[in-house]
């Protein structure tokens, strides 16, 4: 479903990504994680291209992404993305935002793609806040819409960069709860997160990167529990102690 | 001679070389406001050329330039047009400003969310960018109308028997020179005072959402 090979990407004199190889199968779920700077975001904004390779090969559901002649618009359809700081449309009601792209992308007739939302909405439990606007619900709560939004697109793979990083403790339970429902279901997801228990609860793989390279892939328990690199150990023995 | 008739007819002339170059104005500036937002590295430095020669010349200057230099370039305009069109071109250059400000100062993430989900870039700028830039872009934008309407007065100086041009005529026939100008210039209050009152209650509703966002 996605296949890097040997993929690189510079910020400036900064290697980001360094000969990055990696494939994800459909119904795969993948933690990305690593210290900051470590290149694990940039990673998976290069599957849907908020993000463009410099050098090596992106596919991604069949498209070559480091072509760039492709239908980007084409391909973005079909990958849900959820942001660190969820990026809900602040002017648009909870229903609007999860709309939107049926509506105009999808070409589906607004009563449809209310129903098909309304779903989706139900399926992250806020099927009640559908006609709240984004600023009168919590951070947990729109980060749900978020998911909502994404999900609205009945998108191939689901993206997530640090999904829970922005949200109160309390908070993170009910995105991950939500989450993990969409790992079991067989939804083919990348996650860039921290939080080990959903890896642990989940993920089939998780890879560890630092300055810009994989460093470690491993089964969950296998990686945290009895990490083969150093760095890696350091790492996760820092995340422990909070 | 009938004065008050006279001055409806250049006040009328005013609302008319205003409400069309407004119109024209802002639909070409918010064409060049989109896409100098692109950033993109040919079209912008030309656009920013242009807002810059515009914003650095004097309006009067380029009133001239269109009547009388424009037709040995074989472009023969009236008056009338003339003035449109030089008002229209000056005022997309401050209206691009006004826009590009306005759509830079929303958030990147909703660039990054709408494209996310599949939108093509006009369906980004209609349905989430502009939305969201007006409330940025309306206060300015009303108050750039002010200054418009109130520069309309230079297209005088081509002839164009706009209020301006109504108060010279009348005043070289009548000794009440200060009734004269003074109905002037009450008549283009009375046209810019509504937008002041407009463009100041936008100002304040507007910046107090933005505050309980």
């Amino acid at each position: 479903m996605i296949k890097f090979k040997n993929v690189n990407k510079w910020f400036g004199s900064l290697h980001v990504l360094n000969d990055i190889n990696l494939q994800v199968s459909a119904g795969e779920v993948v933690v990305v994680c690593g210290p900051s700077g470590s290149g694990k975001s940039t990673l998976i904004r290069c599957i849907n291209r908020l993000e463009r390779i410099q050098k090596g090969e992106l596919f991604v559901d069949g498209m070559p992404l480091h072509d760039s002649t492709i239908n980007l618009t084409k391909l973005r359809a079909e990958i849900g993305f959820v942001f660190q700081q969820f990026h809900l449309y602040p002017h648009l009601s909870v229903l609007e935002n999860v709309t939107l792209a049926p509506i105009h992308v999808r070409k589906m007739k607004k009563k449809e793609a209310e129903a098909l939302a309304m779903e989706k909405l139900e399926r992250v439990g806020l099927a009640d806040k559908a006609t709240a606007h984004p600023e009168q619900l919590s951070g947990g709560q729109q980060q749900r819409v978020a998911i909502a939004r994404g999900l609205a697109m009945s998108p191939k793979i689901l993206l997530f960069d640090e999904p829970t990083s922005a949200l109160d403790p309390e908070m993170i339970g009910e995105v991950l709860a939500v989450m993990v429902k969409l790992a079991q279901e067989g939804m083919t997801m990348c996650v860039v997160t921290h939080e080990m228990g959903f890896a642990r609860q989940v993920a089939h793989r998780v890879i560890f990167m630092d300055e810009g390279k994989i460093i470690e892939t491993g089964k969950p328990d296998q990686f945290f529990d009895n990490p083969q690199s150093d760095r890696a150990a350091m790492f996760i023995s820092k995340i422990l102690k909070h | 001679m009938q004065i008050f008739p006279f001055f409806l007819k250049g006040l009328w002339m005013t609302v008319l070389i205003s409400g069309a170059s407004l119109i024209l104005g802002t639909l070409l500036g918010f064409l060049l406001g989109m896409l100098r937002s692109r950033k993109n590295r040919l079209v912008n430095p030309l656009i920013g050329f242009f807002v810059d020669v515009m914003r650095g010349t004097p309006f009067i200057v380029q009133v001239f330039i269109v009547f009388f230099i424009f037709p040995e370039f074989g472009i023969q305009l009236e008056a009338f047009t003339a003035a449109v069109l030089a008002m229209t071109i000056m005022g997309s250059a401050f209206i691009c400003e006004i826009v590009t400000a306005g759509i830079l100062a929303v958030p990147k993430g909703q660039w990054e969310a709408s494209s996310s989900s599949g939108l093509n870039i006009l369906q980004q700028l209609r349905f989430v960018i502009l939305p969201q830039a007006m409330k940025t872009i309306l206060p300015p934008l009303v108050g750039q109308y002010v200054l418009l309407i109130k520069d309309s007065s230079v297209v005088s100086a081509i002839g164009v028997v706009e209020l301006t041009r109504v108060g010279w005529l009348t005043v070289v026939r009548i000794p009440e020179g200060l009734m004269v100008f003074s109905l002037v210039g009450a008549l283009y209050f009375a046209i810019s005072y509504p937008l002041i009152r407009i463009s100041n209650s936008l100002e304040r509703k507007l910046t107090v959402n933005r505050v309980s966002l």
